[in-house]
């Protein structure tokens, strides 16, 4: 293989036959042995990790969410079957979503790089699969088609590719479905496998009776705490399961990939803001504002959303103090999303949405305080 | 004596570290000198090949600084200007007389040293060539005489790889270090700063009279004057500060002392390809392959002229940089793993918890010169914050350089910044950027603007 690459290498450097493709050449070379580039100037050393390691850690992080979703999704359609049919079952409705959009992602990837000349980057490596585990397991493919190339071209390239991009592209891919399929992907309805049922989702349950208690709604049609948490309840593919999704959390968190300021802001802006709403739950029928916060933290994209979108370090706030902004910003607008705009039962992928469009605006203000504190201190 | 503890930044776990003992290199038959070692110079050559120079002989003065004299460092004769690009001149080579001759100049006593006044000391260090020696932040370069600093930084902590123990190297010859100390005071209207380690127990240091003593604790780059600049004086447009070495200082006083341009230096030997890893009493312009004449070096080496984070790379034929203290020789080359990106990486070093090397016990490891990553866009991980004890923001003035944004760059401090303090963001980020290029492009760009 070594020697295989190293003898057609010439073919794709300046002036060769296939010069154009130079990037597909990186890639395959690079995927199967490490890069053999030396430093050119100081530092003579450099640390091990590289952008190809890290997008790594995030898709091994995303292992549990995936085998979950595996078997979630032909347990939505028929619990009384067998752990390992359900499982099959779920792998052969979810593995050709996964497949379509990496080879769309993949396809856009490589052509941008090549009419752009640039390396083919390591980002779609997890935009491909963070784009099938927000849909419904029952989008059709030519959908996650359409989807995938919103979203990695109006939500990425455009801008430039990986590093440039404003929106996390999964979500601009979501996104996009969410409003120009609402049937397909409204968020409260057609979410299992079942030809001609459908079943709602825990959130469209609590918010559909105006004037009843979130929670009684939920435990009134046979939905638990426990049953969230784990996440054997429809949605979208990858995103029921809070405990897999929790996982993925420890790793980013351990090996320092994704922000934990981001993680904990989020978090407790949810809660702070789902304190308020419940205060203010009695002067209103809406059903969603008397949903405690650990109610929130299971239903719905909100625990993905925090884990694996809201955490992309390129779309997300680049200050420390702005990523807690950032956090805070998106766990409040969530629960407002979600209790006060019926349309939108789903408010995470909206909040992420509208905390990536703010937090430019975000750095924006901390790098101004932080000149400012500069200015005095060389006032001292 | 105030103290300040930095947390951010790192040590490397190096292998190859060099033994605490000196040992005095044999003298060499050539000493180079090189016009490259000085940033933004002007050389024009003063002596030509045939010709014979005394220790202490002007060599070159730089034109747009005509009072700056660069000397020789022995005696002998002048075996060869050697040209580059453009006639661009990039050694001066000296073969030494058995019997070499030194320039003598005028001899101070302490009583007679006291009383010189500052323009005194400014015109007898440029006259004997040794003016050099000290340099201005910003922008790293010979320090203008004609403009007079707010501060002068001495860091007598370094903690760069492989640097060498400042007591060590004073130990045995610090005659002149206070003399310098005391000369150097009289050079500006401000302070003059020590930068010494917490547990320094060495009198010449801890004990330095006619400056402010300042200890400096952390992990690396807390040793490095830039940080102490920042923390102490920090610079802004316009400012200027000049800093130079404990050595230096010590060269100073004994210039004034015994009327002979200094003709020594200790360096530190370090890195796994040499078999001997020590402090060396060497001439000032030694060559690589002279100072590793007495050691088996396994090829292929990449030696350094400095640390591994912030030296130059040169060739064994090449002298010391000016400035060096320390000689790095580690292995040249990398390894291609198969499927490099998936494996647990037991055998990794990372500052990132992504390699499970991180949860073994930790030993000195013998890096090698590869890049290890593609390179890539920003992505901003805050692996380069983790590593900078400074209160400024790296992405942000990276991408304001890139920008060409003059104010933002101001704005954000790059008077502050030396390439050499943003060695460990270069060594840790992710998307693998120049950044050492990056920092040293927007100094040039701003000093060439400003």
């Amino acid at each position: 293989m070594r020697k295989f690459l190293a003898r057609v290498k010439p073919q794709f450097e300046e002036g060769g036959k296939y010069e154009k493709y130079y990037p597909l050449f990186e890639m395959v070379d690079t995927f199967a042995f490490s890069i053999g580039t030396l430093t050119p100037r100081a530092p003579h050393v450099r640390d091990a990790i590289d952008l190809k390691r890290a997008m790594s850690v995030v898709v091994i992080a995303l292992i549990p969410a995936i085998m979950f979703s595996f078997f979630n999704v032909g347990y939505q359609e028929d619990p009384t079957r067998s752990i390992l049919i359900n499982f099959l079952v779920g792998f052969k409705q979810v593995m050709p979503i996964i497949i379509v959009s990496y080879a769309v992602g993949g396809f856009w990837e490589v052509l941008f790089a090549i009419t752009r000349k640039h390396d083919i980057n390591e980002g779609f490596l997890v935009t491909g699969i963070l784009v099938p585990l927000v849909m419904p397991p029952t989008v059709p493919l030519w959908m996650v088609v359409i989807a995938t190339s919103f979203g990695i071209v109006i939500g990425k390239e455009i801008f430039g590719g990986t590093g440039y991009n404003i929106f996390n592209p999964a979500l601009v891919a979501r996104a996009f479905l969410f409003f120009a399929y609402p049937a397909a992907i409204s968020g409260d309805q057609v979410w299992t496998t079942i030809d001609g049922v459908s079943k709602a989702t825990p959130l469209a349950i609590a918010a559909g009776t105006p004037g009843g208690q979130g929670v009684e709604l939920l435990h009134q049609s046979g939905v638990s705490f426990w049953d969230m948490f784990i996440g054997l309840i429809p949605g979208s593919i990858g995103e029921t399961s809070t405990l897999a999704i929790a996982l993925g959390a420890i790793l980013l968190l351990i090996t320092r990939i994704a922000s934990w300021r981001v993680m904990l802001g989020i978090l407790l802006g949810m809660i702070g803001m789902a304190l308020i709403t419940n205060g203010i739950a009695g002067a209103s029928d809406n059903p969603m504002l008397s949903l405690p916060p650990h109610y929130h933290l299971v239903m719905g994209g909100f625990a993905f959303g925090l884990v694996f979108m809201a955490t992309d370090p390129v779309s997300c706030a680049q200050t420390d103090t702005g990523r807690w902004i950032y956090g805070l910003l998106i766990g409040m607008l969530s629960v407002v999303i979600r209790s006060l705009n019926p349309a939108f039962p789903e408010g995470m992928m909206l909040a992420i949405l509208l905390g990536n469009a703010f937090a430019p605006l975000i750095d924006y203000f901390v790098l101004r305080a932080h000149i400012k504190r500069r200015k005095k201190r060389y006032a001292q | 004596m105030n103290h300040i503890q930095l947390k951010k930044g790192h040590d490397l776990r190096i292998a190859g570290k060099p033994e605490c003992r000196i040992q005095v290199a044999a003298n060499p038959a050539e000493l180079k000198v090189s016009p490259l070692n000085f940033p933004k110079i002007k050389p024009r050559i003063l002596v030509k090949a045939g010709d014979s120079v005394q220790i202490g002989t002007p060599l070159f003065y730089d034109k747009l600084l005509p009072l700056i004299l660069h000397v020789s460092p022995g005696g002998g004769t002048v075996s060869e200007i050697k040209l580059g690009a453009r006639r661009r001149v990039e050694e001066i080579a000296i073969t030494l007389d058995s019997n070499e001759k030194a320039v003598q100049h005028p001899v101070f006593s302490e009583d007679k040293l006291s009383k010189l006044k500052g323009q005194d000391i400014r015109d007898h260090l440029l006259k004997t060539g040794l003016w050099p020696v000290i340099r201005q932040r910003p922008f790293s370069k010979i320090a203008n005489p004609d403009v007079p600093p707010k501060a002068i930084f001495i860091s007598a902590m370094p903690t760069a790889p492989f640097a060498a123990n400042q007591a060590t190297i004073l130990e045995d010859d610090s005659g002149g270090f206070q003399a310098g100390l005391d000369l150097l005071s009289k050079l500006t209207p401000g302070k003059v700063h020590l930068v010494i380690h917490p547990q320094e127990n060495f009198p010449a240091l801890k004990n330095a009279k006619n400056v402010t003593v300042t200890s400096f604790a952390g992990p690396h780059p807390a040793g490095n004057v830039g940080i102490h600049i920042h923390h102490l004086d920090p610079l802004q447009a316009g400012e200027v500060v000049w800093y130079l070495s404990a050595q230096d200082v010590n060269a100073i006083g004994k210039l004034f002392l015994t009327g002979i341009f200094p003709q020594y230096k200790i360096i530190a030997l370090g890195g796994s390809n040499v078999s001997k890893q020590h402090y060396l009493k060497i001439r000032r312009g030694s060559t690589v392959a002279h100072l590793l004449k007495d050691n088996t070096v396994s090829e292929p080496a990449r030696y350094i002229s400095g640390d591994v984070l912030g030296g130059t790379k040169i060739l064994p034929s090449q002298c010391l940089g000016y400035y060096d203290e320390i000689l790095s020789v580690i292995p040249e080359g990398t390894i291609r793993r198969v499927m490099g990106w998936a494996a647990a990486g037991f055998d990794r070093y990372s500052l990132s918890p992504t390699f499970l090397s991180n949860l073994t016990p930790r030993k000195d490891f013998s890096f090698d010169t590869g890049r290890n990553g593609s390179l890539r866009a920003i992505v901003p991980f805050g692996s380069l914050e983790a590593v900078l004890p400074m209160d400024i923001m790296p992405t942000f003035l990276i991408k304001a350089i890139l920008a060409r944004d003059f104010e933002e760059m101001e704005n954000l401090g790059i008077y502050e910044c030396d390439p050499e303090d943003f060695a460990l963001c270069a060594f840790a980020d992710v998307s693998k950027m120049e950044i050492c290029e990056i920092i040293q492009d927007g100094l040039d760009f701003v000093e060439a603007e400003g």
